[in-house]
């Protein structure tokens, strides 16, 4: 990247990392709901509902997604684009595993009756952890829409700013996650 | 009054029947009028603008008509609240809910703060010697989202579903189980899709003040309206998301049977918590840009520099600071305890000190300086006495135990319109006045901008001084009516003749734009003889400001270089200005933003579903038509 686009990128990367922040308060927000709200009464008890080889399997698809992210970053300053398609191609399948995981988790829960207006504890979890896989499936779009650029007569310059924005948006939603790990699961399934 | 439609019988006001009439009637002459001065092609040229300058001139154009329509509804409450047991028109009961939810919430969010984001929009950039904002096309977005949001807002209306829970939406009144018809989901999604604009504009300036300074233009050489700019810019970007996910929750309260706020299992005080975490943040939101206008005109009308620039900044961050950590102030009369209220109250009073700093760092401006007595100079002197009397009585309703005195009256009214009068509006004006050549190349002419501000000064203190007396006898607010005998009815009365006389100052206004428009004087580039950089390009500022970038080599260096009778030297390296192009999908985005809104509020399910697939789209149309594709490379060469 010359001199001048590097100027134009570090401008996006700020901006973007300045949403990033926005997305950080708002979901900071929602884990204060959930924490104010759980365990509610009458209702459920999250020690109740949680299943966890399911929440267990889902976290490593998506820890296991940035780690193949980094094959793709590396491919990029390499530029080897069949690494890049690669690491892509390896997140995206395990980003798609987490969103088909928490959707059979969604799925277990209602049919064992704990559905989103049971009580304020399941409004707020259904919230945040609907809000974050809204996040992953934006993502995995997101992929797609890269693939389908990658094979564009795209200038390479502008290919990289646009994958490199792409990663710290997956990074950040993998790092969401951990926070929910902590705060919605861990306290009640161990 | 009822209509028999059919076999139904329809029920409308007489306020909405006449607003229809008035549009119906407004309507057709707009359009006939754009087409016999053959307007059309500037209003496709501005429809697809990504200019710094013509995106602010239209959040101040629309922010302008919102404040009249906000306006508007001020004088009807007046009217209604003239007189004892009055029964003006339609505006007892839930229809005076209506229009004071919509009088605030419309001055709050759709006037106040586009009409400070306009004039943000139009200088700071000139000021920090930037060629445009950060991101053209971001800020085009934010403003459409922006009118989306009001026009969904003032739609409401129309359709005779005004929101009538305040302006605060107080839980759990604004639940569905308390309002069940659409008036509180047009606030929500209004508000939604409106902040969520507000919040990307933030993202812009901060991105734009941070990168895009001219060179030389360092921390403490960078004039006071961009400081403020850049730390109002900062508490949007904590305060809004918070509003955002109050919102949010309130979405699913109301459409999707939640109980977050109410039933036995909510918590009421829940709501009021995340939204003052927003609302009192969101009060120096509108005042620090006020702050900001206000220390440039009084610097630049004062030939001299600011007093205590250091000091100045400093309060600025230290207001910004203690913002967001007054919020409970606003619910003292709660019962959160007496620890909760004594910390909130002293926390309230620290915010006096900075606020009390900046004040005699005006005052002490104006010292022994060459003061002219221009338009935006008399808004400044107007503000300051103004502005301190709502600071005091600020700290008269921090103390909790006479707040529970105070709370709910029009004492509180009149603090509050004495704060965001007497800093944001007088603000916006003192600001309109000042750089009204940078956005039409004209001057307003000074004589009918003395009788603006003499007709809306005067009024408004005739108006609000007297809630003070009111809100002590103990006049609730939010009330409609009130009884013979309670020892109100004259300072009421003046009021309402002092809200006329507001409304008289608004109508010479208007009349001076449209003067001016006809006859009045061109501005050169440097009408007031000024201090900062937006005052060394030509007016109106043109679409590329600055091919190099000036470079600043002390503060106020325009001014200093104006002195030394030389010109101010281009840089040699510039960064590249940002991308600027003609598009218009942002105006698509907004649109679609609103018809996502109205399909959720009205629970179209279909159509909700359709137009967020749209949104998506719009994302995708986006990124494959990158304008960059086409510069990427070329941005040494090419200045577009």
């Amino acid at each position: 990247m010359s001199k001048q686009a590097q100027a134009l990128f570090l401008d996006k990367r700020m901006g973007f990392f300045i949403y990033l922040f926005v997305e950080g308060i708002m979901f900071a927000v929602l884990f204060a709901t959930y924490i104010v709200y759980t365990p509610s009464h009458p209702g459920p008890d999250p020690r109740d509902v949680y299943s966890v080889p399911s929440v267990l399997l889902a976290s490593f698809c998506l820890f296991a997604s940035s780690a193949t992210l980094l094959l793709a970053e590396k491919g990029l300053s390499r530029k080897s684009m069949p690494l890049v398609r690669g690491g892509m191609a390896a997140t995206f399948f395990l980003g798609a595993g987490f969103f088909l995981l928490e959707i059979y988790e969604y799925f277990h829960y209602v049919t064992e009756g704990y559905t989103f207006t049971v009580n304020n504890f399941l409004s707020s979890f259904y919230i945040l952890t609907g809000l974050h896989a809204v996040h992953v499936l934006f993502g995995l779009l997101w992929m797609v829409v890269l693939t389908l650029h990658s094979f564009r007569t795209l200038p390479y310059g502008l290919y990289q700013e646009k994958q490199k924005i792409f990663q710290y948006y997956w990074h950040f939603v993998d790092g969401v996650w951990l926070f929910i790990l902590l705060i919605v699961y861990l306290p009640y399934i161990v | 009054m009822t209509l028999p439609i059919w076999d139904n019988v329809l029920y409308m006001p007489g306020d909405v029947i006449a607003a229809w009439i008035m549009m119906l009637l407004v309507g057709p002459i707009l359009l006939l009028w754009l087409s016999k001065t053959k307007k059309w092609p500037l209003v496709w040229e501005y429809m697809r603008t990504t200019n710094h300058r013509k995106i602010g001139s239209m959040y101040v154009l629309f922010g302008f008509l919102f404040f009249l329509r906000g306006g508007i509804d001020a004088l009807l409450m007046r009217t209604q609240l003239a007189v004892p047991e009055n029964n003006f028109w339609v505006f007892q009961g839930d229809k005076y809910n209506e229009v004071f939810s919509t009088h605030g919430t419309m001055m709050i969010f759709f006037a106040a703060m586009p009409l400070l984001i306009g004039l943000m929009n139009i200088a700071v950039p000139l000021q920090i010697g930037a060629r445009d904002m950060a991101f053209p096309f971001l800020n085009a977005v934010s403003f459409w989202m922006f009118l989306a949001g009001g026009m969904l807002f003032n739609m409401a209306f129309f359709l005779d579903s005004s929101p009538n829970a305040g302006w605060t939406a107080y839980t759990p009144l604004s639940t569905d189980t308390y309002t069940q018809t659409e008036g509180n989901d047009y606030y929500l999604f209004a508000l939604q899709v409106s902040g969520l604009g507000t919040t990307l504009t933030a993202v812009n300036m901060i991105v734009t003040i941070l990168r895009h300074r001219a060179p030389g233009m360092k921390w403490n050489r960078m004039p006071l309206f961009p400081w403020a700019t850049l730390v109002t810019s900062l508490l949007i970007l904590v305060a809004f998301p918070v509003l955002t996910i109050a919102l949010f929750l309130l979405m699913f309260e109301r459409l999707f049977d939640t109980s977050f706020f109410s039933g036995e299992a909510g918590n009421p005080v829940y709501w009021q918590h995340l939204f003052w975490i927003f609302g009192h943040p969101e009060v120096y939101i509108l005042a620090l840009p006020a702050f900001g206008i206000f220390s440039d005109v009084i610097s630049t009308f004062s030939r001299k520099k600011v007093f205590g620039y250091t000091a100045m900044v400093l309060s600025l961050c230290l207001i910004g600071f203690l913002g967001f950590m007054v919020w409970a102030h606003h619910m003292f009369t709660v019962g959160l305890g007496p620890m909760a209220n004594t910390f909130f109250a002293i926390t309230t009073m620290l915010i006096a000190i900075p606020t009390g700093i900046k004040v005699f760092n005006w005052l002490f401006t104006m010292r022994n300086g060459v003061v002219r007595f221009t338009v935006p100079m008399l808004f400044a002197l107007a503000f300051i006495p103004t502005f301190v009397m709502g600071g005091v009585t600020g700290v008269m309703l921090s103390v909790a135990a006479a707040d529970m005195q105070f709370h709910d009256t029009h004492f509180v009214v009149a603090h509050f319109h004495y704060t965001i009068i007497g800093s944001t509006i007088l603000g916006v004006f003192a600001g309109i006045y000042y750089w009204y050549p940078k956005i039409t190349g004209k001057l307003l002419d000074r004589r009918l901008g003395i009788w603006h501000l003499g007709l809306f000064i005067t009024g408004f203190h005739l108006t609000f001084f007297l809630m003070h007396i009111t809100g002590l006898n103990g006049m609730p607010r939010r009330t409609y009516t009130y009884q013979w005998g309670e020892n109100l009815f004259a300072f009421n009365f003046i009021s309402t003749i002092g809200a006329f006389l507001m409304g008289a100052g608004m109508a010479v206004f208007i009349w001076n734009i449209i003067r001016t428009r006809q006859s009045g004087d061109h501005a050169g580039a440097d009408p007031w003889q000024g201090r900062t950089l937006e005052w060394l390009v030509s007016s109106p500022a043109p679409e590329h400001p600055f091919t190099k970038q000036p470079v600043v080599d002390q503060r106020d260096a325009f001014w200093y270089a104006k002195q030394a009778g030389r010109r101010m030297a281009a840089g040699t390296d510039s960064r590249p200005a940002p991308i600027a192009g003609k598009t218009i999908q942002p105006l698509c985005i907004g649109a679609i933003l609103w018809l996502l809104s109205l399909s959720m509020i009205y629970q179209w399910w279909i159509l909700a579903v359709l137009s967020g697939v749209l949104v998506l789209v719009m994302f995708l149309l986006r990124t494959w038509r990158d304008e960059r594709i086409n510069t990427i490379g070329k941005e040494g060469t090419a200045d577009e």
